[in-house]
């Protein structure tokens, strides 16, 4: 918007019937009062039988009430449209950042379903372990962005079959603190949660994970949670290194992790709702959902909560 | 910067309008009477005049019109009447006069807006 240049009134004119008090210093309860004087004149010049002070005033408080609708009707159009202004900025943010995980995605996994996933099993996983939905919306939303630091990895170390060289593998567990780099930056709480995931979902309950080495409850539960889903969707992946893993065979993997890189109730908790999660799974591979069902939550409405109770 | 004349015997309307404009970058005027009204516009060549119609004083908003809409030197400027009459016929009237827009009593602060900057700000 251009600035704001205040020009004093260049002429006061001699017609100008008001009373002393409704110019340009008067407060708005003032304007406010003197537009419904003003207006009763107004009125009056249309009124046959202006010499009736009732009538007068009956009229003043219409012209005076009708010109508040207009100003009021103003109000509400722009205040939907600043609430619409407002969801469009929200999920073009959203989008630009899961636009980002897409990318890092695309690195090692060529469909990009396998955040998405990550993000409707982090959901149901929060909510199977009875934490709030609102939290559980947030999780669903952040846990997508969790290997956006691979983005920084070379394709040579991020590709490589078979074992990592020691030099290799601090390559590659570098991906936590460049994600959570990257995420931390912006002040919005969905992508300080993200941060958070980015740089704690390798860490392992018994502290011997990575970057910092945390144990137990040090370990954020967001972190914690979105561990546990990544070892678990990835396992039953393809990967360059690897053919995927049967569900048997993935089951009785997490169970050995139990206490040791899993947090032991997180394991329990999904162990138990164990065909629900491949169910989640499957629907969500099934349904190919957006960024935009992933922002909105929206495969069929229930299909996470299903699974939670 | 933009030139603005309002002809307006309420002030508190005048007040009403010149809040609305002051969100856009241009220099305000004001006229209370369709004389005064004529006089300024000749003085100040402005670019876009608002115009109530029912003023009080020998000179209506109408007749401001038309006596501007036939000097050459104002050309330029753009009218919008501004009036509580609302009827087919005062638009004709309005439009008669030769008025580049016609709003209507009581106004949309939002309206005016979006008229002044559809007419004065180069898309």
């Amino acid at each position: 918007m251009p600035p704001i240049r205040l020009i004093p009134v260049s002429t006061v004119t001699d017609s100008d019937q008001e009373p002393e008090g409704s110019g340009h210093g008067a407060s708005n309860r003032a304007l406010y009062d003197a537009l419904e004087l003003s207006l009763a004149g107004s009125r009056a010049k249309q009124d046959p039988s202006p010499s009736d002070p009732a009538n007068n005033s009956i009229l003043a408080r219409a012209s005076a009430s009708a010109q508040m609708e207009r100003l009021v009707a103003d109000f509400m159009q722009m205040y939907r449209e600043r609430n619409e202004a407002l969801k469009e900025v929200t999920s073009a943010h959203h989008d630009a950042l899961f636009r980002l995980a897409l990318a890092a995605d695309f690195k090692d996994d060529d469909t990009g379903v396998h955040v998405v996933r990550i993000g409707f099993l982090a959901e149901a996983l929060a909510l199977a372990l009875g934490h709030s939905p609102e939290w559980a919306d947030l999780l669903r939303k952040a846990a997508p962005m969790h290997d956006v630091g691979k983005i920084g990895i070379p394709d040579s170390v991020l590709k490589k079959p078979g074992t990592f060289t020691p030099e290799e593998r601090t390559a590659m567990n570098q991906h936590a603190r460049i994600g959570a780099e990257i995420l931390g930056k912006s002040r919005i709480p969905l992508f300080q949660l993200a941060s958070e995931v980015a740089l704690t979902h390798h860490e392992r309950f018994d502290g011997r994970g990575y970057p910092k080495g945390l144990a137990g409850n040090e370990i954020p539960l967001s972190g914690r949670i979105v561990s546990v889903v990544d070892y678990f969707d990835a396992l039953t992946m393809d990967r360059c290194y690897r053919p995927a893993m049967s569900d048997v065979i993935v089951h009785e993997m997490l169970r050995a992790e139990r206490g040791n890189a899993f947090d032991p109730q997180i394991v329990d908790v999904i162990l138990e709702h164990w065909p629900r999660f491949i169910a989640l799974r499957n629907l969500v591979t099934q349904r190919q959902p957006t960024f935009t069902d992933l922002v909105r939550g929206g495969l069929d409405s229930g299909d996470v909560r299903k699974v939670a109770s | 910067m933009k030139r603005v004349l309002i002809v307006e015997d309420h002030s508190d309307i005048r007040k009403l309008i010149r809040m609305t404009l002051e969100f856009e970058d241009c220099e305000i005027h004001e006229a209370g009477n369709g004389a005064n009204g004529l006089r300024m516009a000749i003085e100040l060549c402005p670019d876009f005049m608002l115009l109530d119609i029912m003023m009080p004083g020998a000179t209506d908003g109408l007749e401001v019109c038309r006596a501007i809409k036939s000097m050459p030197e104002l050309a330029s400027t753009k009218i919008v009447m501004l009036t509580a009459r609302g009827q087919q016929h005062d638009i004709e009237a309005g439009r008669e006069a030769g008025a580049d827009e016609y709003l209507i009593k009581p106004f949309s602060p939002l309206e005016l807006i979006q008229t002044f900057e559809r007419m004065m700000v180069p898309a």
